[in-house]
Formats: structure tokens, sequence, C-alpha cells
């Protein structure tokens, strides 16, 4: 004949229930999680897979906007000054073609604009973080160099390649355009430009002194046009910017939805866990051995 | 939506709160009363049981948005303690639900087992022997 | 009515009703054919043995003859479902151990996959920096290795169910040896003695051990007392018992054989040994599929990114990752194949500050691979399903646990009222489960409903 004390399976049932119920509320108040095995909640576990990575690259692609604008604006500011620098260059050639200098004054001014030639060859072979910024994408090249073979009297050794840095999962943004394009273009020539009007004062002729400074002031108004590409390219960041920040908000709202904890339920959770254990063991000694309940209440 | 239409919408969100964490405690019931062999409470359980589960799909059909598991869309991104309550009690009640789900299965297998014992005994066996022989018979060796 | 003997012979499967047996009121036990039979119930042997004689007793069976009919119905039930309890947790615990792979750690999957797209995204605005670039070889190497302990720790998990096989058999074996001792003792005393009882609830004591090794089916005879596996092959018939072998497959496993040298090994459901033969030849092997599966995509795709670039010393870009040409152990093997930084296909077109290939290495961790899926989605498919088994392993072990409790429970209680009540009682659980069933189903389709609560929201 079986003897079937038949509460003691269901006290047992019971404790262990309660118990297991107390180590999890136990665990998400001490961590704050309450996913720490993907068994937890698979679906979450799952979810967090790409969150992880979203929130990675979320990081990574705010801080290529950071650094991609200060050179982008590091560009802008050297167009800027090559701008100024034309402005000079055509009051100069103005000058120069009024017919009122006398030889030595010619000179100087032709002197003058060759200077001006000269700083704006070095704002074209400007670089950042030690990469030439109008190289296209010979970055480690130096854009010009002095050549005189060259009408202009420099030569490009750069490529009209351009790199486009990612900024968003579906956004990368073109950061530069080549120095090829912007002074040296064989249409619009801003190096070309400079040289020829040095030519015109060396030569004293005002006719060609006026032509040459209608050439600087095309250049010019060519150069202000390609800034716009950097101006663009500055609001497009910006914005991108913006949104970044709202992604890194979401995706830290969407991990804690996911697997973390609210605090205050946790700290309520734990406390009901308590009882229900300490009530657990409570009928369990009413009916159980003391030997026994000893060690169902020692902790594991 | 109206300022009073937000509120409807708030009361119905507690309300699907509440039902989905007292359908898990009646199904935690109901497998108690289960393991216990208890049937009146079993049945109890389960007339509770059909009254929450009609509400709260009643609500769910009222607040839905659908959506699916798996695709690169992530899920609705809004920072309310509610939301999260509510995506706690929702994974607290599946897992249950898998439980309850089994439990039944292997129950009433064996509940099956049982009747099909208790009416063969209610004395209508008429089968004899021989071309009926290779099923399986009762019996008692007095 | 002093030692009335009820000799019994049920096959379970005998009386698993399906929903058609249930409503044709069936003269007696029959043998359903059981079209909705799970997997997981032990598949009894046909050819249990029918009594010589075939009485059959009409409407006059004394309650007590059918209490202990019942009673020994209960006890091969709660037999079957130790059994399949055994096996749950047996594969529950292999689960949790797997899972620990799975979750996030710093040095898990998602974890470098996470670092490795971060240093790409780093590299395309940093394309000529030599750190970011060992940042690149770095990650990728951090992601090859996690890779690789992944598989590792499916194939340990692997292992040690294999050995679970070897100790389950020699305790079967030696279970079984006892039984059939005690089997013998039995046979030998009259079948009033005194000592029967003490011998007996001995051997019923071994029958529900062995039945936590593995799946069982008991039949009593005239002869005895036969125990088989779930499929038939034979373990004590009367006071003789048959040895279970273990030998290594050609897969490197242990098989086992029945006594007759026949392998079984996927034929055993149930208990500690089912569950670790399904854990060794079907679960793990699975998961495993898919990490090397992922693993071989993966590493395929992003070579050929590196192909379609230019690396820093102007070579068309080689091989970033080195792996197996099969996808068989293409997860434990992975690695990287660079040893230089200057050896990343950064450029497009072969000048040196060019990052138009990046872009190229970029997709190849979110684009679609063979399988339909990018790298990200196909691993978080891995963990929801590890996660998953993991679970449902865990709840199934619980829900049988609760079933146990019932049998055990109606076991102890003592009924004392008319067949046509209990009948009714029983009919009302099933009335009850009915309508249960239909509300988890209720429940189950809930889950697939987000709802986008914001109360906060504007309209």
């Amino acid at each position: 004949m079986r003897v079937n004390p038949n509460l003691v399976p269901d006290i047992l049932a019971a404790i262990q229930q309660s118990q297991a119920t107390l180590n999890t509320a136990l665990q998400q108040v001490s961590t704050g999680k309450s996913v720490s095995v993907p068994s937890d909640n698979p679906a979450a576990s799952a979810d967090m897979v790409q969150n992880t990575i979203e929130s990675g690259d979320v990081d990574q692609y705010t801080q290529n906007v950071s650094g991609v604008l200060t050179m982008v604006q590091t560009a802008d500011s050297a167009l800027g000054s090559v701008v100024s620098a034309l402005t000079q260059a055509i009051s100069l050639g103005t000058e120069g073609a009024s017919g009122t200098n006398s030889a030595a004054n010619q000179q100087a001014l032709a002197q003058q604009v060759q200077g001006i030639l000269s700083s704006v060859v070095s704002q074209a072979n400007l670089s950042y973080e030690g990469a030439y910024l109008f190289g296209g994408t010979a970055s480690s090249t130096v854009p010009y160099t002095a050549s005189a073979a060259s009408p202009s009297g420099y030569t490009y050794n750069g490529n009209d390649g351009v790199n486009s840095v990612a900024v968003g999962d579906q956004l990368s943004v073109q950061v530069n355009l080549p120095g090829s394009q912007i002074f040296s273009n064989s249409s619009n020539s801003v190096l070309g430009s400079l040289s020829t009007l040095v030519s015109a004062l060396q030569s004293g002729n005002a006719a060609s002194i006026e032509s040459a400074t209608t050439g600087v002031n095309t250049a010019l108004s060519y150069v202000s046009q390609q800034r716009v590409f950097y101006g663009n390219a500055e609001s497009q960041l910006n914005s991108q910017e913006t949104y970044l920040q709202q992604e890194t908000v979401s995706l830290s709202t969407q991990q804690t939805n996911l697997v973390g904890v609210n605090m205050a339920t946790a700290a309520t959770t734990l406390s009901q866990a308590e009882t229900a254990n300490s009530a657990a063991l409570a009928a369990a000694a009413k009916v159980l051995p003391t030997t026994l309940l000893n060690y169902l209440s020692t902790p594991n | 939506m109206s300022v009073n239409g937000l509120q409807d919408r708030n009361g119905k969100v507690e309300e699907y709160l509440q039902l989905l964490r007292l359908l898990a405690s009646e199904l935690e019931c109901a497998m108690r009363a289960i393991a216990r062999n208890s049937l009146p409470e079993f049945e109890e359980s389960v007339r509770r049981q059909e009254t929450l589960s009609t509400r709260v799909t009643d609500l769910a059909g009222e607040l839905k948005v659908t959506s699916q598991r798996g695709t690169s869309n992530l899920l609705p991104h809004t920072n309310d303690a509610l939301t999260q309550q509510i995506r706690v009690a929702s994974a607290t009640l599946q897992a249950l639900n898998r439980q309850y789900g089994s439990l039944l299965q292997h129950s009433s297998r064996s509940v099956a087992l049982m009747v099909s014992l208790f009416e063969s005994f209610k004395g209508n066996l008429q089968e004899g022997t021989g071309s009926r022989s290779k099923y399986q018979t009762w019996s008692c060796q007095v | 009515m002093a030692g009335l003997n009820t000799s019994l012979t049920i096959g379970i499967q005998a009386l698993e009703a399906s929903q058609a047996a249930l409503n044709a009121t069936s003269n007696n036990i029959a043998n359903a054919n059981t079209p909705g039979y799970t997997r997981e119930v032990p598949q009894f042997s046909e050819n249990a043995e029918t009594l010589s004689g075939g009485e059959v007793v009409g409407g006059g069976v004394s309650l007590g003859g059918l209490q202990s009919v019942r009673d020994e119905l209960l006890n091969l039930q709660i037999q079957q479902q130790t059994s399949q309890q055994s096996s749950a947790d047996t594969q529950s615990a292999s689960l949790q151990q797997i899972q620990t792979n799975f979750a996030s750690t710093g040095a898990d999957i998602a974890s470098t996959l996470t670092a490795f797209s971060t240093s790409l995204a780093q590299l395309s605005a940093s394309p000529s920096n030599t750190a970011v670039q060992q940042g690149v070889l770095e990650s990728g190497q951090n992601l090859a290795e996690s890779f690789n302990s992944t598989a590792n720790g499916l194939t340990a998990a692997q292992s040690d169910a294999d050995s679970q096989v070897t100790q389950t058999v020699a305790q079967v074996n030696t279970l079984t040896q006892q039984i059939a001792q005690l089997n013998g003792q039995l046979s030998q005393l009259p079948q009033s003695g005194q000592n029967g009882g003490t011998i007996q609830d001995q051997r019923d004591e071994l029958v529900q051990q062995l039945s936590t090794l593995t799946g069982i089916s008991v039949s009593q005879s005239s002869d005895g007392e036969t125990i088989t596996t779930a499929n038939g092959s034979p373990l004590v018939m009367g006071s003789q018992s048959f040895t279970l072998q273990t030998t290594t497959g050609s897969d490197g496993m242990q098989h086992v054989l029945d006594s007759a040298g026949n392998d079984i090994t996927s034929s055993i459901q149930g208990g500690q040994l089912g569950g670790a033969i399904q854990m060794r030849d079907q679960v793990i092997p699975g998961f495993l599929n898919q990490l090397n599966t992922l693993a071989s995509q993966f590493a395929t795709a992003f070579n050929a990114a590196q192909a379609k670039g230019f690396d820093s010393n102007g070579n068309v870009g080689g091989n970033f990752f080195s792996v197996s040409s099969g996808t068989a152990g293409a997860a434990a093997s992975l690695s990287v194949a660079i040893t230089d930084p200057s050896q990343i296909a950064i450029s497009s077109d072969g000048s040196a500050g060019s990052n138009g290939n990046v872009a190229n290495l970029s997709a190849a961790l979110t684009g679609s691979l063979p399988s339909g899926q990018s790298v990200s989605n196909g691993y978080a498919n891995m963990v929801f399903q590890v996660g998953s088994d993991a679970s449902n392993a865990s709840s199934e072990s619980t829900a049988i646990g609760q079933n146990l409790l019932q049998l055990t429970n109606q076991q102890s209680s003592i009924s004392g009222v008319s067949i046509d009540e209990e009948t009714t009682n029983l009919i009302r659980f099933q009335t009850a489960y009915e309508a249960a069933a239909r509300i988890v189903s209720t429940i189950q389709q809930l889950s697939t409903v987000t709802l986008d609560m914001g109360s906060s929201q504007s309209y």
C-alpha cells in the first residue's frame, strides 16, 4: 500500500515557485535589467541585437558628423580667404588699368598680385588632420607645385576623386571638391586668371590689364559658386546631427523598453515576492516536520 | 483626437494592462487547480478566463497597431512607463500561456485515457474473444 | 475478495483516445490508431500479450477491481510523464548552458559585430588614419573569435550530451539487472507471501528510477513483468535482463545498441537518455548548422566586398577573412586572413586617400546574404530560437511537473463515488479543457499585437 502524503508535492512546488519568483525579482532590482539571458525574453533579446548595432553606429555617425563638419568648415573658410584675395586682386588690377601709375608702381602691383597668387595656392594646398583638402582623393600628395611648364606657373598633382562619408545608415555626404575643379578648371582657372593678371601688369598694357582683371572677376564668381557645395554640405550635416540626437534618445528608450526595468515596479514586485515566499514557508511550517522545513528554507 | 478622446484612450490602456495581469494570475490559479485535481476551482477559473479574454481581445482591437517581429522596423519608441509595463505584462502572460497550454495537452491525454477506462467499465463489454483477440482485453482472475 | 489479483495487459497506446474514439461508445479499451500521437509520448509495443483465455468481465465488476486498474493506469502514466519530464529537464539544462553563449557579455557575436560595424563607419570618415585602420583589423579579429567561441560552446554542450549517453546507458543496465533479479525473487514467492509487498515496492521504485533514464513500456503477464524501451527493444523479461551497449558511430558519437546489436539510437525517447540524444543529434546540430552557414556566408560576402576595392599598397583587395570552403566547421575555424591594416581594401580607385570601397565593406554587414537575411538579422534569429527553446523546455518541464502532481493527487484520492459519477467528473474536466484550449489560442493571438500606447502622443 503506497503511503502518499499528498500535501508534500504541492508544498514543495509552491515553495520552489515562490523562491524562483523571488530570485528573479532580486536580480532585476540589483541589475536594473529584466533580461539577462535570451530565455528571459526571446523576442526582446533578438530585437536587442539590432538595437545594439544601431546604437553603436549612431554614436559613430555622430562623431563622423562632427569631424566632417569641421573639415568642411575649414575648406569653406579657405575658399572664403580665396574670395577675399581675389577681391583684392581685382582692385589692384583696376588700379593698374587706370593708366595713372608709374612703371615702378606697375611692377609693384604685379608683385602684389603674384603674392596673392602664392597665397591662393597655399590655401589650395591646405591640409586638415594630415590630409590635403583639395587634392581629390590623392590626399597625401601636395595638390599644387610650381612648374615652369604650366601657363599658370603651377601644376596640379592630385586627382578628381571625391569621398563620401557615412553619417547615417542610409546617408553619406560628399565632403570634398577636387582642386582641379575649383582652382585650375580648364574653362575657369582661378590660378590661371591671376597669373594672366600678373603678366598683364608687368606688360603695362592697359587693355590687357583690364581684360585680365575681368578674368579674375569671372574667377571670383566661379569660386563663390563652388563654395555653395560646402555650404550645402554643412547644412546637410547640421540636419543629420539633429536627427542623430533624436535617434540616440529613441534607441536608448527602446533599450529600456526591451530589457530594462522600471525601478518602481521592480521594487514593488520584489516586496510582493518576499511576502509570497514567507507565506509559502509559513504554510509549510504547519504541516511539515521541522527538520524538513529547515532544509527547505535554507537559501540555495 | 480631442482631449476627451485622449483621456478615453488612456483609460482603456490602463484597463488593458490590468486585464493582462488578471489573466496571468488566472492562468496560475487554473494550473494550481489542475495540479490539485480540483475540478470546481478549475471550472470557475476557466469561466473567469473566458470573461477576461473576451474583454482583452475587444480592447486590443480598439487600441492596436499590428507589428511583426523580425522586420527591420523597430518597436515604437515611446517613453511611457505604462507602455513598458504592458510589454512586461504581455511577455509574462505569453510565457504562462505556453506552460498552461502544455499542461492542458498533457492532462487532457490523461483524462481521455481515464474516460476510456471508465466507459469500458460501465458494463457494456460485449465483445468476445477469437476474431477480436487482437484487441487488448481486461481480465480479472479471482 | 481478498487476494484479488488483477492481471493487466495495457498498452497505453491502446488507451490513447483520439477525439473520434472518445465519442464512440467503445466497448473495451480498444487499440485506437491514435493519429494525433506526438513524438514525446513513448511508442508502446503493439504485441503486448493478450491473456490466455481472454476472459471478459461483464457489468458485475466490483469497484475495487476498477480501482486497482485505475491505480495501475495512473502508475503507468506517472512513469510516462516522469520520463518526459526527465527528458525536458535534460534538454533544459543543456539549453541553459548553450544560451550563455548568446547572452550579451561583450564577447558575444552581437557585441563584436557592433564594434566591427562601428569601426567601419569610423574608417569612412578617416580612411587614411592608420590607428583607425588598425581598429578595423582588431575588431574583425574579435568578431572571428566570438564566432569561434560560440561554436565551441555548442560543441562542448554536444560533447557533454554524448558523455551523458554513455553514463545513462550504464545506469540503465545497472537498474535492469537489479529489476530482473527482484522479478526472479518475486516469481518464487507464493502469491500471498508477506515479503512480496516489500520486494514489489522495491522493484516499482527501481522501475520508476528507470523511467527517469529512458522512456519505457511496462507490461504484466502471467510470466512476469516485461519492460521494453518505448519503441520495443527488450530491457527486462521476467528474471532476465537485456544489456544495452554503446559504440562509437561514424559520426564520432556514442550510439546505443540493443542486446541484439541493433542500433536503436534514433528511436530512443524520453528520460535523460532521450533528452541527451535529442540535444546531441537534433537540436545542437541544428544550431551549429545555422551558425556555420552564417559565418560562411558573411565571410564570403565580406571578402567579395574587399575584392571590389584596392588596399593602401595599391593592390586589389584580398580576402579579409579566412573561412573553410564548406559550411561544416566554418564558425569554429573563422579567422582574419590579413595581417596588416594596409591590406584593408579602402580605396575604390587605387588612390591613397579614397574611401570609396568602405561603403562596400559596410554593405556586407547590412546587405542580404544568400540566406535572405543580413548577418545581424540572421544572428538575431538564432538568439530568438535559442532563447525560445530554452524557455519552452523549462516551461514544458514545469507543466509536466504540474501534471505529475495531478496524477499523484488522483492516485491518493479515494474515489468512493460511483463509476457514473466519476465518469461525469472526467467529462466535465474534458469540457473545461476544451474551453481552456480556446482561451490559450486567443491569448496566443494577442502576442502579435503591439499596442502603440503613447499617452503623450498628440493626434
